[in-house]
């Protein structure tokens, strides 16, 4: 829904990603307020939101390939895992910044295509299988392959990246790296959400025969989801790896991408801001319960940390399960009835 | 009929599903360019296998052509893949209202012309708009909130946008209100003559159909058993006694009278 006395004469216009002035205003006071945030922010803070921003890259990318394209995914984390390795061990070859994270999104992409050719054959639960087969099969992978090419058991180490002769030691540095990789893919998923590729992509996803029937080849659509995903997976892990400076087939496993669809989900399937507004809620509630169970064990209240732990897990879980009973569709839909009541007010409806 | 090869040709055309099922047996039909071709039929006839069989949609359900030819515009489309078929302006509407229901009107229009690289979109958005007028005002709307007669403009609407020369239409009236489903198939109609586009129609309502093709075919168990013009069939006995309900000794039945018993038999039952 439109504000009133917003009319479009043009199809460019109309389909524009922000429309109104308000639109502009909000979003770039939005920007400018996440730019400056190191400058009130502790350091915690600032390193909560960066891990942030890499996990929202990475539920951006499932989002294309589960929410606009209808492939089920559990293998997102092994795609990230994926792109973290390719991107330690281009960076221990030398190679700068700017080259190493488009190379490990397109490692991870092709990496993907090799368990997207079952997708064409198998729909639902059996394509989950396959894809889980991925999650599976990746730290094997990188254990049995010579330690000189990922470093098998041991993992490999990865230096702060240099961008431009600068050393972005710092965690303001990666900070500001991570925001703005995250805003550039951002506006990549919402730009395919509504590209002739984006509508391919939910249109094999609602019906795929009717797909067809205009032309568009499910084999070509579901390896460009796959591929765009995993894309997005790989850029995420190579700024995981040059966030935590080290990597190891541990850090990407079956539970994380358990929690990237269920941030998907919280947030929405059907739309770039469901990721966003999913991997926000998910992660601040998480940060939230750790940092409360941790006070509460300070306070020494006679829990043990086992039953506070296992509280937290139980309440974390709670919240995400009410979540999805009242709002199915996800934070984005409700977002969007929220923007709606806005411009329609004093009306209840239209 | 013309001396021209036929648009689409099936001949002897076998299709079996799993190996096993065997569905249609031999069936051959032929449409001419520009022609309005009815395919008629009790249900599980075969009539939508037939045309799952031209628009090359057999592999998704495990059925394929065995037996026979399938010739399109000279060439051979047996068993062909359903994204180089529709790429040769063989357009399929599919039976049921499959729009894309999380898509808008618009969206759904653009992806008709999915294959399509290099045309003006605004102008053909604008010709489809000119057939279905009732579209226009709900371009925004999402297609799945569409009632029935809307979404089965927006199918056609859709079809039309990837500029077929031939066009399978598989039941359009399914579930729609006769007046609705009289003016879509005028609407079909002036498409056919405005555009010179080829139809072939599959449809239980043999009545409407008749009223605007120029052939028709009637299958039974997966043969083709009669076939002729519009008026061979109209004036052929077992059409009107099975089909068209009207009987042998009667004179016919003024159209009025037949809604009005088959209108007074459903309230009655």
């Amino acid at each position: 829904m439109l504000p009133s006395g917003v009319f479009f004469t043009d199809h460019a216009a109309e389909a524009g990603l922000l429309r109104t002035l308000p639109q502009r205003l909000w979003l770039a006071a939005l920007l400018a307020a996440l730019v400056l945030l190191p400058l009130v922010a502790g350091a915690h803070l600032i390193g909560l939101l960066t891990m942030l921003c890499i996990t929202a890259i990475a539920v951006l990318g499932l989002q294309i390939t589960t929410g606009m394209a209808g492939q089920v995914n559990l293998g997102q984390s092994a795609f990230v895992g994926a792109g973290a390795f390719v991107a330690a061990r281009l960076a221990l070859a030398g190679l700068p910044l700017p080259l190493v994270l488009p190379l490990a999104g397109l490692a991870a992409a092709a990496g993907s295509v090799a368990f997207a050719l079952p997708a064409m054959r198998v729909k639902g639960f059996y394509l989950a299988l396959t894809t889980l087969a991925a999650q599976v099969m990746f730290p094997i992978l990188i254990i049995r392959l010579p330690a000189a090419w990922f470093g098998g058991a041991d993992g490999l180490g990865v230096d702060p990246p240099t961008v431009a002769g600068i050393r972005l030691g710092g965690a303001t540095a990666m900070y500001l790296l991570c925001l703005g990789v995250l805003v550039v893919m951002a506006t990549a998923a919402f730009n395919v959400g509504r590209s002739r590729a984006g509508r391919a992509f939910r249109a094999m996803r609602d019906n795929d025969n009717a797909a067809r029937v205009l032309g568009i080849d499910p084999l070509r659509t579901k390896l460009a989801a796959f591929f765009a995903g995993a894309f997005f997976a790989g850029v995420a892990g190579a700024l995981y790896a040059y966030q935590v400076r080290y990597v190891t087939t541990e850090q990407f496993t079956l539970w994380q991408s358990v929690w990237y669809v269920g941030m998907l989900l919280v947030g929405g399937m059907t739309q770039p801001l469901g990721a966003i507004l999913g991997t926000l809620f998910v992660t601040l509630l998480q940060e939230m319960l750790r940092s409360a169970g941790g006070a509460l064990l300070d306070a020494d209240v006679g829990l043990q940390g086992g039953a506070i732990f296992a509280a937290t897990n139980v309440l974390l879980g709670s919240v995400i399960l009410a979540g999805l009973i009242f709002e199915p569709r996800g934070l984005a839909h409700r977002w969007g009835l929220v923007v709606a009541a806005y411009r329609i007010w004093p009306y209840p409806h239209r | 009929m013309s001396a021209d090869p036929p648009l689409l040709e099936l001949r002897n055309v076998d299709v079996v599903f799993n190996g096993v099922i065997q569905v249609l047996r031999g069936a051959s039909l032929t449409v001419p360019a520009g022609a309005v071709v009815a395919l008629l039929g009790a249900n599980g006839a075969g009539k939508t296998t037939a045309l799952r069989a031209v628009s090359g949609l057999l592999a998704t359900e495990q059925g394929r052509v065995t037996a026979g030819h399938i010739g399109y515009a000279g060439a051979d489309i047996t068993n062909a893949d359903p994204c180089a078929i529709v790429a040769r302006g063989l357009v399929q509407v599919l039976d049921g209202r499959r729009v894309l229901a999380h898509l808008s009107v618009a969206q759904n229009l653009r992806a008709g012309a999915h294959f399509r690289r290099d045309f003006d979109e605004p102008a053909e958005l604008a010709r489809v708009l000119g057939y279905f007028p009732a579209l226009e005002r709900l371009m925004r709307r999402t297609a799945g909130y569409l009632s029935g007669g809307e979404m089965q403009m927006l199918l056609v609407g859709r079809a039309l946008m990837a500029r077929p020369r031939l066009m399978l239409l598989d039941e359009p009236s399914m579930g729609l209100a006769p007046r609705i489903a009289q003016e879509l198939f005028a609407t079909i109609r002036r498409i056919n003559r405005a555009e010179g586009m080829a139809i072939l129609l599959v449809e239980q309502n043999a009545a409407a159909a008749l009223e605007i093709c120029d052939h028709g075919y009637v299958m039974e168990t997966g043969r083709v058993v009669l076939h002729g013009d519009r008026a061979a069939l109209l004036a052929n006995e077992d059409m009107r006694a099975f089909y068209l309900g009207l009987s042998l000794t009667q004179a016919r039945r003024s159209y009025r009278e037949v809604k009005h018993y088959k209108r007074r038999k459903r309230w009655l039952g």
